[in-house]
């Protein structure tokens, strides 16, 4: 069986949380994980000051995702790019010029 | 509103003669019939007030303020009335000295120094010149910072680099007003900067009429202070009334008063806004020498520094922890974490993220769902 490194969705109606788990392919979306590798809140949070650009919270173990990399884990395609973003990987798409 | 008065008006100027004559109304717009403007006392009290008072209001004095609580009921200037009497009753001191043979030739250069000393200028307004109410005697307007200081808090904060604890207790102001006149400071040189207009008359006008803290130049403390910086804040813990019985033997400090009002609340001595002003006047009444207190102070600076320096140090470090991404809209921010802090179960509290096999506490009974305060 595939195992994927993958988002499940937690947190609120219009209030979106994600746990960024390892977890086997069939499983269900928020069922028990093998591991949770981190979060992401995709919600832009503005900065402290008032200036400079909004930002997004991001908590990952980069050892353990390479780790899970390493022995042939999937991630998904959205797990792909904040995985590429952190440098783990290579970014899958790119933006067009 | 003009006063009730029973003052003998002294200089009935034309236009109020003429706003005065019996029964007419100037004005072609009134609707009112003319029977109905038939001279009352109410009328004519207004006309008497506007002839004698109200005169000052129409040609306001230079360079002071000019409210009611200052003018008598003939319209004279309170402490210029006073000072007059205070020179002549001051002048026949003198003349009856000056009738002692010995030292007329003093008494005479005093008694023409101060006459002068009155006549050139209006004497500084006191607490009493300062009430726009007659009827309320509490109300006084507050002094606003002048132009100059405003300019000299932001130039010491700005361009010498001082932190504002520090001008705050040299120039006498507090630290929230001098945050607030450096921010405020900085948008109207960006504005000069950009070439947008600003309302400088107005301004001007509104600075004439105010009451004003000036600076003083001299010393590197300003001669006045504009308001007490040292005032302790009211905490909500402290409001309650509490009986707290404690031996007599007890030394019962500040530090245990705020105990019993909460073992979390710190005592007065660290609440207050100059916590450093106190230390150093502790060190005066302990009879320190300049030297000793200076030196004190001296150690004192460099431990909060150094506590300054540590606190950036560590937000430095945590900072260049997390790894920025730009995407163009937003910046990804990555913060390493470790899998581990979960702990076996997956519970520990340090672990991040959605917990698995416990619900969300938004679920359980008895507590309050509707948010107390929104951010």
């Amino acid at each position: 069986m595939v195992v994927k490194i993958r988002l499940a969705r937690f947190g609120r109606r219009k209030a979106p949380f994600y746990n960024i788990v390892v977890a086997q392919a069939r499983t269900a979306r928020n069922s028990k994980p093998i591991e949770v590798l981190g979060t992401y809140d995709p919600i832009p949070k503005a900065p402290i000051d008032g200036e400079g650009k909004k930002w997004k919270d991001v908590k990952l173990d980069s050892a353990r995702a390479k780790y899970w990399l390493g022995v042939g884990a999937q991630p998904s395609d959205p797990a792909w790019r904040l995985l590429s973003m952190a440098g783990l990987l290579e970014p899958k798409y790119r933006p067009k010029a | 509103m003009p006063p009730p008065l029973r003052c003998t008006s002294s200089l009935p100027s034309t236009c109020v003669k003429q706003l005065c004559r019996a029964g007419q109304s100037t004005r072609s717009f009134s609707t009112t019939p003319r029977q109905d403007q038939r001279i009352t006392r109410n009328r004519r009290q207004l006309f008497r007030w506007l002839g004698s008072q109200g005169q000052n209001f129409l040609n306001p004095l230079n360079g002071s303020t000019n409210y009611l609580g200052a003018y008598n009921a003939q319209g004279q200037l309170k402490r210029v009335v006073e000072a007059a009497a205070e020179a002549e009753r001051k002048k026949k001191k003198e003349e009856g000295k000056a009738n002692e043979p010995a030292n007329s030739s003093a008494s005479e250069s005093g008694e023409s120094e101060e006459a002068k000393e009155f006549k050139g200028e209006i004497p500084p307004e006191t607490t009493r010149d300062l009430t726009p109410f007659p009827l309320n005697k509490s109300f006084v307007s507050q002094p606003v910072l002048s132009d100059d200081l405003r300019e000299e808090i932001w130039k010491r904060v700005m361009q010498d680099g001082k932190s504002v604890r520090v001008v705050s207790a040299e120039l006498g102001v507090e630290m929230s007003r001098v945050g607030a006149v450096v921010r405020l400071k900085e948008i109207e040189k960006e504005w000069e900067q950009t070439g947008r207009p600003l309302a400088k008359p107005y301004h001007e006008a509104v600075m004439s009429m105010l009451p004003k803290t000036p600076y003083d130049p001299t010393g590197r403390t300003n001669a006045k202070p504009h308001e007490s910086i040292n005032d302790l804040p009211v905490h909500r813990k402290t409001g309650t009334q509490i009986f707290h019985p404690t031996s007599e033997s007890r030394h019962f400090t500040r530090e245990d008063a705020a105990k019993v009002f909460d073992e979390r609340l710190l005592p007065a001595d660290l609440r207050v806004p100059h916590p450093e002003l106190a230390e150093m006047h502790k060190d005066y009444k302990a009879g320190l020498s300049q030297e000793e207190r200076q030196q004190r102070q001296m150690e004192r600076d460099e431990i909060a520094e150094r506590k300054r320096q540590r606190a950036e140090a560590k937000k430095a470090k945590k900072e260049a922890a997390v790894k920025k991404v730009d995407t163009g809209r937003v910046e990804f921010r990555f913060t390493e974490i470790s899998v581990d802090a979960a702990g076996k179960d997956g519970r520990g509290f340090k672990g991040v993220g959605w917990r698995y096999g416990h619900p969300h506490m938004d679920r359980s009974r008895g507590t309050v769902k509707i948010p107390t305060s929104v951010e």
